[in-house]
């Protein structure tokens, strides 16, 4: 396994690379995002529908989702790796529950590239492919410099022989 | 003669725009009645004689009111009309839809009706479009004499619009009265409930059973009967009703299904049935993605199964339709070879060696079933103490099971095709050739990779299949044999290299 800026410098096809580490902090905002409504709806909770919310629980809540905001995208990086093959983008991923999914060029319908807030301000992208599949359609390869999704883009497109959805 | 006077059901000319049967409205009403009339009768048993009473009938009528206006408002709001050579549908209360299906497009127009529609003499019209291009249209409900002349009309200027030719037919299979008898017999498990009851009631009359019911408070009708009376009137209402359901099974199949022919033509399966109003449909091969052979708990024993297919237009670029069929309601289960070469050529099911799962499959499947009698045994242990624990009992039944579902489960590959097999009630065997095969995937939860093993899913454009439980080892193989197969089928140049 190889690091994400040695395989810009390799520029090898067939290696399993990994996602940019800055991917990291756009899962933290996410995470931090729905942490907050968690803590957020507790509180309200307790303040107007006065219900008894035990003192102890909103700090050990708080400690919780934090830790998790903290902790979880590392681990979510490390397990995340893709691999542009021959015939098939490979696609591995997960912590607890791990996946690898396969999806053989022939069969992709077309290929997006998308960013939202957070990812425009880390300069990232994530290349989204289609299939007509009904489990697991679509793969999502997130967190990519957004230069390197148009061209995982551009490359898978022209291997699947579609033109991508602009 | 005024028009008002002229029949509901009379053809009228093509080509206006015109609306549904005035009848739409009461098959619309059955349609959320059904949805209602469970809720409604679990909310009468609870509230019977009470007052809460006034509240359901309140709620229901909260409920009634809105669905009766929505029912109307699509009612009034859909129109059909045929222009050219299409079919032009408007139809969407707030936001209003209007679709134009080509008929060159068109694959196969449908005569639908129910028994309740056969009384009241209107049908639904169904128009399959092939391609993908769009999803298929459904005219609910006309009258008999109204749908029939769309669909001559709708054929006759498809053939001319498609220049359809018609190709030579092979027979593939026909379904004797015999056989239909015995389709609507073992089509669920109405009869073997129905058998138990009889038992059941047996029993209780001879022991004299006096079952206590609390929180039942009939009205009137049954005031002066006694508890055990009750019960055996409901015992033997119940029963009726069973053997009812049972005998209408077996007469929905014989007339839905009478003469039932499957027909291939060419890259076309065919298949023609019905009694009153012969229905057919077509199946293009190229569509059928997944076949599905089932052989339910009362059909195994008989050596009987049922052949589904599920079929997805997949034009690169375009929409989706997917669908899921009896390809053969019922047939030998020693036939699955032909008929599965009828759809996929190239494939020898019964040379098909099919190998297990790992033996820890077992061992998670009792898991399961051990926690899921755990928490039933919970609020029986609380209601009736310590007696509540003889529900443990059943731990050695929840083994077997455990052990039946092992044994179920299995695959197996050939040249260009996948097949999985499971269920140990009712037993479920895919087939899918790789040409048809979207996605792969593999999958290991924290407790399957604890004991090194993952799943594999085999996704197509119609549904898949997963095959769970394998060694890590042997499911990374199956993943990469399979990744190999998608992309270069038996007898493409790739693969004879």
């Amino acid at each position: 396994m190889i690091t994400h800026e040695e395989h810009r410098l390799a520029g090898e096809m067939e290696v399993p690379r990994r996602l940019h580490s800055h991917v990291v902090w756009h899962w933290r905002a996410s995470l931090l995002l729905g942490a907050a409504v968690l803590v957020g709806a507790l509180l309200l909770l307790d303040r107007l529908a006065d219900a008894y919310v035990p003192a102890v629980l909103l700090p050990v809540v708080v400690g919780l989702a934090l830790v998790t905001v903290w902790v979880w995208p590392p681990l979510e990086y490390r397990s995340w790796t893709y691999q542009v093959r021959e015939h098939q983008l490979w696609a591995q991923r997960g912590v607890l529950s791990r996946t690898t999914s396969v999806i053989p060029y022939v069969r992709i319908q077309h290929v997006d590239t998308r960013q939202d807030l957070v990812e425009r301000a880390l300069g990232l992208a994530r290349v989204v492919v289609f299939t007509a599949g009904i489990r697991g359609a679509e793969l999502v390869v997130p967190g990519l410099p957004a230069n390197e999704a148009e061209q995982l883009r551009d490359r898978l497109a022209e291997l699947a022989g579609v033109e991508h959805a602009v | 003669m005024p028009s008002e006077l002229a029949p509901l059901d009379a053809p009228a000319p093509m080509g206006r725009a015109k609306g549904l049967h005035p009848l739409t409205l009461l098959f619309a009403a059955l349609d959320e009645g059904r949805a209602l009339a469970l809720p409604a009768l679990a909310g009468g048993a609870w509230a019977a004689g009470g007052h809460m009473a006034r509240m359901l009938v309140w709620v229901l009528v909260l409920l009634v009111i809105p669905a009766v206006i929505w029912a109307v408002a699509a009612y009034l709001a859909f129109r059909y009309q045929v222009t050219g050579a299409s079919l032009v549908l408007d139809s969407g209360v707030w936001r209003r839809q209007h679709r134009v299906i080509p008929l060159a497009r068109v694959q196969n127009i449908d005569l639908k009706q129910s028994a309740l529609q056969r009384v009241l003499g209107v049908a639904e019209v169904h128009v399959e479009t092939a391609g993908g291009d769009s999803s298929e249209a459904a005219l609910s409900v006309l009258g008999i004499r109204e749908a029939e002349a769309l669909r001559a009309h709708l054929s006759a200027l498809r053939v001319e619009a498609a220049n359809v030719e018609e190709q030579e037919r092979t027979l593939v299979a026909r379904l004797s009265t015999r056989d239909l008898l015995l389709t609507g017999a073992t089509a669920n498990e109405a009869g073997i409930i129905a058998a138990l009851l009889i038992g059941a009631a047996q029993l209780a009359s001879e022991l004299q059973l006096d079952l206590p019911l609390p929180g039942v408070d009939w009205p009137a009708l049954v005031l002066e009967q006694s508890t055990g009376a009750l019960v055996r009137g409901v015992v033997v209402v119940g029963l009726a009703l069973l053997l009812l359901a049972w005998a209408f099974s077996v007469l929905g199949a014989v007339l839905n299904y009478a003469g039932f022919t499957l027909e291939r033509a060419g890259p076309e399966l065919h298949k023609r049935y019905g009694s009153l109003v012969r229905r057919e449909a077509t199946v293009p091969l190229e569509r059928v993605q997944v076949i599905r052979i089932e052989e339910s708990l009362l059909r195994r024993p008989l050596g009987l199964a049922a052949f589904k297919i599920e079929t997805a237009a997949t034009a690169p670029g375009k929409g989706q339709h997917r669908g899921a069929e009896a390809f053969l309601p019922l047939a030998r289960a020693t036939e699955a070879s032909r008929l599965v070469a009828e759809v996929f050529e190239g494939i020898d099911y019964d040379t098909l060696q099919f190998r297990p799962v790992d033996p820890l499959a077992r061992r998670r499947a009792f898991v399961r079933y051990s926690l899921a009698l755990l928490v039933l045994t919970t609020p029986l242990v609380a209601f009736a103490g310590a007696r509540g624990l003889w529900a443990l009992a059943l731990l050695p039944a929840a083994y077997a099971a455990a052990h039946l579902h092992y044994r179920s489960l299995g695959y197996a590959v050939s040249a260009g095709f996948i097949a999985a097999r499971g269920g140990w009630l009712n037993r479920v065997t895919w087939v899918i050739p790789l040409r048809r095969v979207q996605t792969l995937h593999e999958s290991a939860t924290v407790f399957q990779r604890r004991h090194g093993l993952a799943t594999v899913v085999v996704d197509t454009a119609a549904g898949g299949a997963r095959v769970p439980n394998l060694r890590a080892e042997a499911a990374r193989e199956l993943l990469d044999h399979l990744a190999e197969g998608v992309v270069h089928p038996p007898g493409s140049e790739a693969h004879l290299a």
